[in-house]
């Protein structure tokens, strides 16, 4: 089974991911900033990174970054309610930019197209 | 003591004194009914009858109705001699100012039986102070008025009025440095020998006083006189010194023209233009630089021009240059003026934008985090309800709803994102042809009958595509959304005045002013379902190429934005 960490600041968009992911049926571990994000990677190393970018404490910006450092293969998807961060070239290294909606169906699609199912 | 001669001869003296009097002599009876007058009077009083056995009041055609102010009535009740002046129109028209000394004449027993009447005729002495007064109430005029057109055309008004310099005609030639050339702007005159008579014979008695004259001058100003017309048409070369304008320019002197018909020395075809024989040419001089020539004539009444005349013109001359140069001033300076109230629009427009931007962008940030929580979670419901549940149909209406919210703050966003622009050189028909094809459906469906009008001329501009097509189908959009029973639209480009124009017509509902104002105002709109953004980002795509969009429209006509970009 595949393991996705989701890194998101907001309690209730983290639970509304959380419970759509797993029910496409992957391992789901959560952090609540950058810097709860490079903890995580460090004990588990998951398959895939979904990551907020306005967050307190480090921005996904700058917990991308150190991630990538050390584990360059770990896909990163960036979900961020700012458009504006597309041109921040540091968010060129993200292996999708996805602008944050309703309709997560994007989301689940971009994560398909870079782990697979399961 | 008399010398015998002239006791002898009494009767003859007095009859050649009279006679030779410079003054109009006549005497009144007590009912004062002229008895004796001389040849003079008739000829100061203009008249063409006998004055002998008619009344006083009607021969001097004095105005004063009352006996109160009547001279001659109080020399006859007071006895004593009486003076006054006074100014009338005679019966050829002409307006002259005379005036009368009234002596009363005593018999032995020292009763007056009559009265002895010598007028002057002042007529030449007053029109100058007249002509005088005028002339500076005029230059004080000139000195405040700032709109150059109404400005030429009082000071040639003033150069030809009867009452102030009166000659014939006038024109005015201005000189245009940056074409290097000296041309002729206005003129003022009869344009034929019927005119002028029929003019000067209403002269007389208007265009007295200086508010008469400025009422003529706007009454008269007119652009399609034949004289006005044939000025228009010269233009002189300032390099070509031969030319008579151009040497009056050069040499800042005044020509005086007597005999222009015979002169080889002077270009027969300005004589041609000019037509008469004897014209001044007066340079206008203003911080020593020549700024125009004025060019008169009288040739219509033939009246030599004459030294004096021309000493008035001069001294006005140098007035109307000064006022010239000062409406020149204000003239570039309101342009400026203007130049900078726009600018300053601009500013404050692109300000307002980005404070509503910042503002907008915020916002829209803030509420797309929840929404997506709420949409998210809605989906999951709706997912996990059964087919034909309440609770299927109340999430179902959640996501809609918010799906709509979010198409509006992507929207916004649009509108407050910094975009940088790609600009490459691109063929606007292209562009509008493309969009004309993507659009095709939309049409159909909306029963818009289309039509294109493409000038294959167009050159290739820089412009940043995908921001330009924005415009053109925000634009479109709005034609085809005011047509909801179907109508025409057309689409039209144009090389206009280095600018590509291009027209989207609609033969919609049209919008009232109040509406027309707002239109690019950020959030403005009338529409049920609208953001407000469409036109605010069309206009400010629009500004960032340099270019800019006009707007006219009429209620229940339709309505035309032509968007300009620069070549």
């Amino acid at each position: 089974m595949k393991t996705i960490l989701l890194v998101e600041d907001d309690k209730n968009q983290l639970l509304l991911y959380k419970q759509e992911l797993l029910l496409e049926g992957y391992n789901i571990i959560t952090a609540q900033d950058g810097q709860e994000a490079i903890n995580k990677v460090k004990e588990h190393t998951p398959d895939l990174i979904v990551m907020d970018i306005n967050m307190p404490k480090m921005s996904g910006i700058e917990s991308m970054g150190r991630i990538l450092s050390e584990h360059k293969k770990i896909p990163i998807i960036i979900n961020t309610a700012y458009g504006s961060y597309k041109d921040d070239f540091m968010s060129w290294s993200a292996d999708a930019y996805i602008i944050k909606s309703s309709d997560i169906t994007e989301l689940k699609d971009k994560i398909k197209e870079l782990i697979g199912k399961i | 003591m008399l010398p015998q001669i002239l006791k002898d001869k009494v009767d003859n003296v007095l009859y050649n004194v009279v006679d030779a009097l410079d003054a109009g002599f006549s005497i009144l009876d007590k009912d004062l009914n002229i008895v004796c007058a001389n040849e003079k009077l008739s000829s100061i009083l203009n008249l063409e009858y006998d004055p002998i056995g008619k009344t006083c009041r009607e021969v001097y055609k004095c105005e004063c109705k009352d006996n109160k102010y009547c001279s001659v009535f109080q020399a006859l009740s007071s006895g004593k001699k009486q003076f006054c002046e006074t100014q009338l129109i005679t019966e050829r028209g002409e307006r002259r100012y005379i005036q009368n000394i009234s002596t009363p004449l005593k018999d032995e027993k020292n009763g007056i039986t009559h009265l002895l009447k010598l007028s002057i005729d002042v007529t030449a002495q007053e029109e100058k102070i007249h002509q005088l007064s005028l002339l500076r109430k005029l230059a004080e005029l000139m000195q405040g008025t700032l709109q150059i057109d109404r400005l030429l055309h009082l000071i040639l008004t003033c150069v030809t009025a009867g009452t102030a310099l009166g000659f014939n005609r006038a024109r005015l030639f201005l000189v245009d440095k940056e074409r290097d050339i000296v041309y002729g702007k206005m003129a003022v005159g009869p344009s034929s020998l019927e005119e002028a008579n029929r003019i000067w014979s209403e002269i007389a008695k208007k265009y007295e006083k200086l508010e008469d004259l400025i009422q003529a001058s706007e009454d008269n100003y007119r652009d399609d006189t034949p004289l006005h017309m044939i000025t228009r048409l010269m233009a002189y070369s300032l390099r070509d010194e031969n030319e008579v304008i151009v040497s009056c320019v050069k040499n800042k002197k005044i020509i005086w023209e007597r005999d222009a018909f015979h002169n080889p020395n002077i270009d027969k075809k300005f004589v041609n233009m000019i037509g008469a024989n004897e014209f001044v040419c007066i340079p206008l001089i203003a911080k020593d630089e020549t700024i125009g020539v004025i060019c008169v004539d009288n040739l219509y009444s033939k009246k030599p021009i004459i030294e004096e005349h021309i000493q008035g013109l001069t001294t006005f001359a140098n007035r109307a240059a000064l006022a010239i140069e000062n409406a020149a001033a204000y003239k570039i300076l309101s342009e400026k003026v203007r130049q900078l109230e726009e600018t300053q629009d601009r500013l404050i427009r692109s300000e307002r934008l980005a404070v509503i931007g910042n503002m907008a962008a915020y916002v829209a940030h803030e509420i797309r985090n929840p929404l997506a929580t709420i949409g998210g979670f809605a989906r999951s419901i709706l997912r996990a309800s059964n087919q034909d549940d309440q609770i299927r149909q109340n999430a179902g209406i959640i996501v809609e709803e918010v799906s709509r919210l979010e198409r509006i703050l992507a929207n916004i966003m649009d509108f407050s994102k910094p975009v940088e622009s790609v600009k490459v050189a691109s063929q606007i028909n292209e562009i509008l042809e493309n969009i004309c094809s993507l659009m095709d459906p939309y049409f159909k469906n909306g029963r818009i009958k289309l039509t294109k009008i493409f000038n294959s001329m167009i050159p290739k501009i820089v412009i940043d595509p995908t921001q330009v097509k924005q415009v053109f189908l925000n634009l479109i959009k709005n034609a085809v959304e005011s047509m909801p029973g179907g109508g025409a639209l057309t689409i039209e480009t144009i090389v206009e005045d280095k600018h590509i124009k291009i027209n989207i017509t609609d033969t919609g509902e049209g919008m009232t002013a109040e509406i027309m104002q707002n239109i690019f105002v950020p959030f403005f709109t009338t529409k049920v379902d609208g953001t407000g953004v469409g036109l605010a980002v069309s206009h400010k795509i629009v500004d960032d190429h340099g270019g800019y969009i006009k707007v006219k429209s009429s209620l229940q006509e339709g309505t035309t934005f032509s968007i300009y970009l620069p070549i």
